[in-house]
């Protein structure tokens, strides 16, 4: 078992620094460098001025020495600085990427204690009104845009019903208690959370439905009946257990999101969150907040799916690491 | 669970909810935006994001924006286009003898003396003396900072300070040009807690700007000397602002300001509906979205007012003069007879963005509509035919225009994609192009590659739309002079790219610059205008508006239409004028 971590850390470690390449490259790739855009906001900047600032900025330089000297800056704990908001880039990104890990985990867990559930419930009364009402709305999550829910959400309970407010991470306000700050923070998480949820939910849904009626169909559920054991610890010990391990790898993934943001909702609600930040840092250039966020983002997509490796054989018994 | 009971559990249900509606609709006011601001606080929305205030630095427009709020500079241009002395006693001019012609190594220059008022402070009670104009000058000539607009300072070559009161200064020119006193971007810092800043990382590639107090303690009341403090800023979320208890000017009404990020234009409008914010500042609403708004204001009589000001921004269609199709000048005229722009602005704009004749504003006093002075192009399908038809583009019975090798008359016309008034705008003109036989394939692109590639470096082969932004009597050098077309040889730099080439112009803009007799310079301008419209080097469309939301009670605010935005006489706007003036106050 140790070996096999440290093997999957090793490889996990070598993609790492194969894809921050890959994504450094892909940047420099895209039209116009982080000089054009001062450039062209210009209209007195000469040649001189985007010779000098390409110097200063390090662009006169090819792509490999670049990607040495950023990759050289990280290991030095530096993460370097916002062109695009002038502040570091630990400053820019934090706040952002703790706003968003609130939102994108609350989120994930208001939707597996919704959806895992319903799942089950659905399962077990596999073409009944319940499962078709519960199919019904885990359709409409999964088809319905996160753009068009978010905006409803908000004319209903922002506008016309204006019990939360319509956008923002939390009041401009002084002198909150503590309580008052945690209950103001959750006020504003409430409609990006459900608009969040309302996709997640479906699919989740549809996974534990699908799992759960693959594992109730097994054989040994219907042996375990005739040996006695009660309802609740069939379902729990032998059916769910069993269905546990798709459900383990969609929820593996989901976690990696929590650290790359849901940029429309962000965008939709004015929440300060990190996907909204990459989003501006892409289009302006700002390659270090850009790279650090997609590392972050790389990093954990790979670790939570290592995770997941790992929790197949604590879920399933007859998966070994040997 | 029994039928009965079910069916109480559906009903209580409904009645919650229509409960809950009933509770909605019937409060007062439950789409105004609840109680009205007063002067105790303004939350204002933008929808763009804001970096921090260093202002020889920022690049943002939202940057500039907020700049107005916390800081002033020497010369302003205020809301009626006019230069007006803003941290300068007074404008220097030649005529009031502040302004001196001389002579240096053979070389013609100008003096200019400058004076900071006596009042003007830091918020620490520092006083802002030519020593800050002196170090922004020196930062914005290192070349270790990331500055791209230096030409505002590098076209002063010496500051001499007098040592006798450092709020008098010496500006010594590199040449003597007229509109040297329009220092509108000549930035200060606070020399006092900048300097040892810059001493200390200055060396080092943007050192100074990562160590800079307002990147490392942007709430120190020591950087700022406007109408308003930051206490609070949150980059991507928002601003605080409290009243600076030692400003130079007249303290402002309203105490506190809150500027809050929205970057979705509909979230922002249901934020101002449901109260969240109070006003919508210039860098908000779409144009096409205030107009609808500006529906709802009236319709459901909403406590906003919809503010719209044509202002210097010139939307337009560059055309490729390297295209063989368009240097035929028949061709370029026949487009320009063919799009009925006052039926353009009426149908889209509802008449709040007048037809362009050229490049230059209705504000600008060097603006002319007369057709003794320039080429005017009424809108007449007929006199384009006939232009095409000399032009050798003959119509055939499928609608389109062939010349004598049998090639249709094609034009590609690219614009920023996802701009909704501009693709619109562009639907149009392919349907009165269409009208005189022009085949026009539209194909748009992602603002950053139109900008950032096709636009910069001329990658179009026939014609794109989108804007120029100017101020009142600007040169333009960057727009029309041969030697600003942009080329691999010149880094893209210049805004020419049509391509044009004229040597008459070329040889009217150097001499515009350095004319100092206003009469003459109405005239070398006209003559320039002339030339643009007679050649068509560009088609002109419209001239843009600037829009905003304010609350109905907000006086003292008024739009300006050029890049000094509306904060900058923010110590005007008032929520309670009645109570204000119950009070005595100014």
């Amino acid at each position: 078992m140790t070996a096999y971590i440290l093997r999957r850390l090793v490889q996990t470690l070598v993609v790492i620094g194969l894809l921050s390449f890959f994504c450094y490259y892909l940047m420099t790739l895209m039209p116009g460098d982080p000089i054009d855009e001062m450039i062209a906001a210009n209209p007195f900047a000469t040649s001189a001025d985007a010779e000098r600032l390409r110097q200063l900025h390090g662009l006169d330089q090819p792509v490999h020495v670049r990607y040495w000297n950023w990759v050289k800056m990280i290991a030095s704990g530096d993460l370097g600085y916002s062109r695009t908001y002038r502040v570091p880039v630990t400053e820019a990104l934090g706040k952002s990427l703790l706003n968003t890990s609130i939102l994108a985990g609350t989120a994930l867990a208001f939707s597996l204690l919704v959806a895992v559930p319903l799942g089950v419930w659905a399962a077990l009364r596999k073409g009944s009104r319940v499962d078709y009402l519960v199919n019904l709305f885990a359709f409409a999550g999964i088809s319905v845009p996160s753009f068009w829910i978010a905006i409803v959400l908000i004319l209903l309970f922002a506008v016309y019903i204006p019990l939360y407010p319509a956008g923002g991470t939390q009041s401009i306000a002084f002198g909150l208690g503590p309580w008052e700050s945690l209950l103001d923070r959750v006020q504003y998480l409430v409609l990006p959370v459900l608009s969040l949820s309302f996709l997640s939910i479906g699919t989740y849904v549809r996974y534990t439905r699908a799992a759960m009626i693959e594992a109730m169909a097994n054989d040994y559920i219907r042996t375990a009946r005739a040996k006695g054991l009660s309802w609740n610890r069939i379902l729990i010990m032998h059916g769910f257990r069993n269905a546990l391990i798709p459900l383990i790898t969609v929820i593996a993934l989901s976690f990696s999101t929590l650290f790359s943001g849901a940029i429309i909702t962000e965008t939709v609600f004015a929440y300060d969150g990190v996907g909204r930040l990459v989003f501006l840092s892409i289009q302006r250039n700002d390659f270090n907040v850009a790279m650090v966020a997609f590392m972050i983002s790389v990093t954990m997509v790979l670790v939570m799916n290592m995770i997941a490796d790992l929790l197949y054989g604590v879920a399933d018994p007859r998966i070994t690491y040997s | 669970m029994t039928r009965p009971a079910r069916r109480r559990i559906a009903t209580a249900g409904i009645v919650l909810v229509a409960t809950l509606a009933v509770y909605a609709f019937s409060r007062p006011g439950h789409l105004g935006g609840g109680a009205p601001p007063t002067n105790s606080r303004l939350t204002i929305g933008i929808t763009q994001e804001f970096e921090n205030l260093n202002p020889v630095i920022m690049s943002m427009s939202a940057t500039a924006y907020l700049f107005r709020l916390v800081n002033r500079t020497l010369v302003t241009l205020d809301e009626n286009a006019e230069w007006k002395a803003q941290l300068a006693v007074e404008l220097p001019t030649l005529e009031n003898g502040l302004a001196r012609l001389v002579e240096v190594d053979g070389q013609p220059k100008l003096e200019a003396d400058w004076e900071i008022r006596e009042a003007a402070t830091w918020g620490d009670g520092t006083p802002v003396t030519c020593h800050d104009l002196e170090f922004a000058w020196e930062v914005a000539h290192s070349d270790k900072v990331s500055i791209a607009s230096v030409e505002m300072y590098r076209q002063v070559e010496e500051i001499r300070i007098d040592p006798a009161n450092p709020k008098r200064c010496t500006f010594l020119y590199r040449e003597a040009k007229w509109n040297f006193n329009r220092l509108f971007q000549f930035y200060v810092l606070p020399a006092h807690l900048e300097r040892p800043v810059f001493e200390a990382y200055g060396d080092q590639p943007e050192g100074y700007e990562q160590h800079s107090l307002y990147t490392r303690d942007p709430t120190n009341p020591g950087l700022y000397h406007g109408p308003y403090r930051i206490t609070e800023i949150k980059l991507g979320s928002h601003l605080i602002l409290e009243r600076n208890p030692t400003f130079y000017g007249d303290p402002a009404h309203i105490e506190q300001l809150v500027i809050v990020l929205i970057p979705n234009t509909g979230t922002l409008e249901a934020n101002l509906r449901s109260g969240s914010i109070n006003m919508v500042s210039e860098l908000g609403m779409s144009f096409d979205q205030a107009v609808a708004f500006q529906a709802r204001v009236d319709a459901e009589g909403l406590p906003f007012k919809v503010n719209f000001k044509p202002g210097f921004l010139y939307e337009h269609v560059d055309l490729n003069l390297d295209n063989p199709l368009l240097q035929d000048v028949n061709v370029r005229r026949a487009l320009v007879y063919a799009i009925d722009r006052d039926g353009l602005c009426d149908a889209l704009f509802a008449g709040k963005q007048p037809p362009a004749l050229h490049y230059v504003s209705p504000r600008d006093p060097w603006y002319t509509d007369d057709p003794d002075r320039i080429a005017v192009y009424p809108h007449s399908r007929r006199e384009a035919s006939r232009l095409l038809d000399e032009a050798g583009w003959w119509m055939r019975p499928d609608g389109y225009r062939y010349n004598a090798q049998g090639e249709r008359l094609r034009l590609k016309l690219m614009t920023t994609a996802g701009n909704k008034v501009r693709e619109i705008v562009e639907v149009y003109l392919q349907d009165q192009w269409g009208g005189i036989g022009v085949d026009v394939r539209i194909q748009n692109e992602p603002a950053r590659i139109f900008f950032g590639e096709t636009t910069r470096k001329r990658k179009f082969d026939g014609a794109v739309m989108y804007a120029w932004t100017s101020s009142p009597e600007s040169i333009p050098r960057s727009t029309l002079h041969s030697g600003m077309i942009p080329s691999e040889a010149n880094g893209w730099s210049g805004q020419n790219q049509p391509g044009w080439v004229k040597p008459e112009v070329d040889a009217l803009i150097e001499e515009l610059e350095v004319e100092f007799d206003a009469d003459r310079r109405l005239e070398l301008a006209r003559q320039i205008m002339d030339h643009y419209t007679g050649d068509v080097p560009v088609i002109p469309l419209y001239y843009r508006s600037e829009v905003s939301v304010t609350p109905a009670s907000l006086t003292g605010y008024s739009l300006t239409g050029h890049q000094v935005h509306a904060t900058d006489h923010v110590e005007r706007w008032n929520l309670e004028p009645v109570a204000a003036a119950e009070r005595g106050a100014p």
